[in-house]
């Protein structure tokens, strides 16, 4: 039923206060103490009925009268029956179905049942009706029908298939949403076939759909399900002998009764290398260790491989194989030979492994072009500007994506440095400032969510403020700032240069202008200001499907020089096919959509070395624990409104289905014997008192 | 005996109970000396546990070994390197000497309780805990109280437990609270970088407590949210309509608990949800308190999260 006149539904309202009024007053005679009414006043508050309603009779004839004649004012017209509607508004239903084609519908049945219901959905369908069909994972995509034709859905249907990616709700209902927002039927449902992983479900994501959309859930999961899955790999390194060795641990899962003596497999480029056995206990997990092994000289694809069981792409976990990675930086020490002031700065780069440090140290009386060839980083520690094509050629190493970092001694001034290194220093160094006679001084300010130091923004990574700066070079700059001594002057600036950077410190790193060296902070610092600069960006041995894999990164690429932005890579996938990425297309990055090893080369080098990227079923999507689809539905649909979509025409024909109607005569007529029905029931009522009393 | 001794000869009693391991908070609202209570708590549940947990986050030196690639190099020694030219590294047992500040909301909704203790009490039983154990590990304590400004000030010091312990027990419910401006002092007062324990049932919008603990988070503070909540206010059981006060402001309403009991609890949940979402995301450390769980069961269960998080970091 619809109201032509609906504002007049407001005359309700004063049915409702001379209860309102009387049941306030009943309840003012408690008082209960609350800590905050906060959330009390969010609440709309209903009043409770304590006072008991005499003359129920009259009460209601009184309240029928009232509300026949609101009704009557609000000219009600009875509703079409839906296919009738339909009819009139020339269309039927816009139906969008979502097909969730997640890793998880490969268990048991559940693809099976998916696509059954789907192809149900379909044949449903109404001659007026249109469908739209959304296969969904970590991403959503769209297939409509053409021309009428729903072969082209059915034929989605049938060849679809789950693949290895997580499952997300959000986009694909955002996907449903717009389709049906755009759609002019006045009828809209979406149908979501899936198995409810709640690791799919995040409420925090806005995919309401638009108001008067049915959604419908088709649940095809399974009750019982049984899984054993490798979901997780740890690399531990060490060295023995000189050799580097890594320690391969995986964590096994287990969803089912217990399983004694799993066998576990590490192989390496193929081959099972170890094999282990652990036992599993009923829904629980376990760890298998293998024997540490040496690794090999260049990368190498490996896994570990349980039994399979029931869905067999997670019982194996792939990883890469290779040694830690190291970035080549060229030296330069401007301080004269046999000094032992360098030995800092040297000795802070040859520690450490994730990554390593190549150092290759020459005097800058001694430096030569042929020095920068291969390097990801050049450290000028209080070595002057090189002069000539030496300094043309430390320009162009900047400017094509090399780091550059400047350890401002007394070897570093604006005359040792002319036109700031041809403009690579953010800021030309100044004069020496002494602070001796006051104890030094120490970092003022510190942007602790720079890259570069954002290492020393948790608690326990070490104090910057400890050093003490008895001597540095005052610099002025209000941009590209990392950190400040207390007097307000730079003491580390960076400034970017084509597609590399220069970062400046405006102190020695000798120990005798300050005793940063010395302080424990020295070697974190060091590290990275060298890895920023370097551009270096620290590697993985494991990828997830979905995840974005940045080309120009990590491994051996990271020392790449090919890895700017602008060059083109083909990337082979597990299943076999080649993918472009890159070059003018966009940022180096590759998503990878399969499980398994991506093979990675620069476009048009098919001998290269490939770069492996191992690619796992994402862990969110190992976890299946389920959610109940009617919490879905409650969280995506929108409160009914009137559909905007009907327009003028359509409140025409209300207005003439009212004329014909003419409810509110009856309404009245009604209404008028309740109030005679009324005046006797009063009267009696009356009389009967005034006798009683 | 005095009523404390009897307290704690009946709480020694419950703990040879089978199945009863932590203490009831009635019994600890008997006991007057806070004092008492913090090292009766503390000692109590330590000597449960194989090894000290530690809560700080500066180091305690334990012993040099050689380095190994793959060490964490933070931890390497340059003094010793400069005397022998050879790389160790240090190694730590616990932690020590960090500061630890008590901020303790003393607002009049936190006067509220309904299970034995009001929040307050309860808050003021944690803290106490928390502080002798701190103490206890050699780290400097301090207390502030708040409002809607700073009520109390105790700065932190390795000899001011007792200071801290006073100021806790003078604190008393009053006015209205909110945590920006005093948060916003306290950042400024608090140069040094120290362990924040803030106590306080958070009655106001999540972002607006997100937005209140920026000063401190950006200062690099560590941060710990105890968020008090008495089980009334969870599940509101409240049976009888009436008028309903407001603790802080006076503020009156008419209520009918059985017709709002459903939305009142959903919006608490959500509210605690979207406090604990939002913390989680500026990575301060969160933990809703229900007041009716024993005081160390939450101090159990808290270090022992604490120290699993240390072993993360």
């Amino acid at each position: 039923m619809s109201f032509l006149a609906p504002l007049f539904a407001v005359g309700l309202a004063a049915l409702a206060i001379p209860i309102l009024v009387h049941l306030v007053h009943k309840e003012r005679k408690e008082t209960t103490l609350f800590p905050s009414l906060m959330f009390l006043l969010r609440t709309p508050y209903q009043h409770s009925r304590r006072q008991r309603i005499r003359d129920w009779l009259l009460f209601l004839t009184r309240a029928m009268v009232f509300l026949l004649v609101v009704a009557a004012f609000a000219r009600p017209v009875f509703d079409r029956p839906p296919d009738a509607a339909a009819a009139a508004t020339g269309g039927g239903r816009e139906v969008v179905i979502l097909l969730d084609r997640s890793f998880s519908m490969r268990i048991g049945d559940r693809w099976s049942r998916a696509q059954a219901a789907a192809r149900q959905a379909l044949d449903a369908l109404g001659p007026a009706d249109r469908a739209t069909l959304v296969l969904f994972a970590e991403q959503a995509r769209a297939i409509r029908e053409e021309g009428g034709s729903r072969a082209v859905l059915r034929a989605a249907v049938d060849t679809a298939k789950p693949g290895d990616a997580a499952t997300r709700y959000a986009p694909a209902l955002i996907l449903a949403r717009r389709t049906v927002a755009a759609s002019e039927l006045p009828r809209r449902e979406v149908i979501v076939v899936s198995d409810f992983q709640r690791s799919g479900w995040d409420v925090g994501e806005d995919a309401r759909l638009p108001s008067g959309t049915t959604i419908t859930p088709v649940d095809v999961a399974s009750p019982d399900v049984q899984d054993r899955a490798v979901r997780a790999v740890e690399l531990r390194r060490s060295m023995a002998d000189g050799r580097e060795r890594i320690t391969v641990t995986a964590r096994v899962s287990n969803v089912g009764p217990a399983a004694r003596g799993i066998e576990a497999r590490l192989e390496v480029a193929g081959r099972t290398v170890a094999t282990n056995r652990l036992d599993l206990g009923a829904d629980a997990g376990g760890v298998v260790t293998f024997e540490s092994l040496a690794i090999p000289e260049s990368p190498q694809q490996a896994a570990i491989r349980i039994a399979p069981d029931n869905v067999p792409s997670d019982d194996v976990l792939h990883f890469v194989l290779e040694r830690a990675p190291s970035i080549p930086v060229l030296v330069v020490e401007g301080v004269a030979p046999g000094t032992d002031r360098d030995v800092y700065l040297e000795r802070a780069l040859e520690i450490g492994d994730r990554p390593s440090f190549d150092i290759t140290i020459r005097r800058s009386s001694q430096l030569s072009a042929g020095d920068l060839s291969g390097k990801r980083l050049v450290i000028m520690n209080n070595a002057p500007w090189p002069t000539g094509d030496l300094g043309r050629r430390l320009e162009a190493f900047v400017r094509s994506g090399g780091g550059l970092l400047v350890v401002a001694g007394e070897n570093v001034s604006a005359s040792t440095w002319p036109g700031r290194g041809n403009g690579l220093l953010p800021v030309a160094p100044g004069d020496v400032r002494d602070r001796l006679s006051d104890k030094g001084a120490v970092l003022g300010f510190i942007d602790r969510s720079h890259p570069a130091l954002s290492l020393f923004g948790n608690a326990q990574s070490g104090d910057l403020s400890a050093a003490r700066f008895y001597r540095y070079r005052t610099v002025q700059s209000d941009s590209g700032v990392l950190a400040r001594f207390d007097d307000g002057s730079v003491a580390v600036a960076e400034q970017r240069t084509g597609t590399g950077r220069t970062l400046l410190i405006a102190s020695s790193f000798d120990g005798l202008w300050n005793d940063l060296p010395r302080q424990p902070v020295f070697l974190p610092f060091v590290h990275q200001l060298a890895q920023y600069a370097s551009g270096y960006r620290a590697g993985r041995s494991v990828y997830e499907v979905g995840d974005a894999v940045d080309l120009r990164g990590t491994g051996p690429a990271a020392t790449d020089s090919t890895g700017a932005r602008g060059v083109a890579y083909v990337a082979v996938s597990p299943l076999g096919s080649r993918l472009r990425i890159g070059g003018t297309q966009g940022e180096p990055a590759l998503i990878p959509i399969e499980a398994g090893i991506y093979e990675v080369r620069p476009a048009g080098s098919p001998g290269a070395r490939p770069r492996l990227v191992a690619v796992n079923i994402p862990g969110r999507e190992l976890d299946l624990a389920r959610f109940d689809p009617t919490r879905l539905t409650h969280s995506v649909s929108a409160p009914v409104e009137s559909t905007a979509g009907a327009g003028a025409p359509a409140e025409a024909d209300l207005t003439e289905r009212e004329r014909k109607q003419s409810i509110w005569w009856y309404l009245l007529l009604i209404a008028a014997t309740l109030l005679v029905v009324e005046s006797v029931l009063a009267y009696r009522l009356s009389r009967g008192r005034v006798t009683a009393t | 005996m005095s009523d404390a001794a009897r307290a704690i000869a009946e709480a020694k009693s419950q703990e040879g109970v089978p199945g009863r391991r932590f203490l009831d908070p009635k019994v600890l609202a008997r006991i007057d000396d806070l004092e008492l209570v913090a090292r009766f708590v503390v000692e109590g549940f330590i000597s449960g546990l194989h090894r000290s947990p530690h809560l700080g986050f500066s180091t305690d030196f334990a012993e040099h070994r050689q380095y190994m690639p793959g060490d964490d190099i933070r931890h390497m020694d340059w003094r010793l390197y400069a005397r022998t030219d050879r790389f160790f590294i240090k190694e730590y047992e616990a932690d020590t000497n960090a500061n630890f500040v008590v901020i303790l909301d003393v607002s009049g909704s936190m006067g509220y309780g309904t299970s034995g203790l009001t929040k307050l009490e309860y808050a003021k039983y944690l803290a106490a805990c928390l502080a002798y154990f701190s103490h206890r590990q050699r780290d400097r304590v301090g207390f502030v109280s708040v409002d809607t400004d700073i009520v109390d000030y105790v700065p932190p010091s390795a000899k001011h437990l007792n200071h801290v312990l006073h100021a806790l027990d003078r604190a008393q419910p009053r006015g209205r609270g909110s945590l920006a401006i005093p948060l916003l002092k306290v950042s400024e007062s608090q140069h040094r970088r120290s362990i924040l324990l803030i106590l306080s049932d958070l009655y106001e919008p999540a972002e607006k407590i997100r937005d209140a603990l920026g000063p401190l988070r950006d200062a690099g503070h560590d941060l710990v949210v105890m968020h008090l909540l008495d089980p009334a206010e969870l599940n509101f059981t409240f049976d009888a309509a009436g008028t309903f006060e407001d603790l802080e402001s006076g503020e009156r309403i008419p209520v009918v608990p059985g017709r709002l009991r459903t939305r009142y609890t959903e919006l608490i949940r959500d509210h605690v949800a979207a406090v604990e979402r939002l913390l989680g995301e500026g990575r301060v450390d969160y933990l809703m308190v229900d007041t009716s769980k024993p005081v160390d069961e939450v101090l159990f269960q808290y270090l022992l999260r604490r120290e699993r998080m240390q072993a993360v970091r």
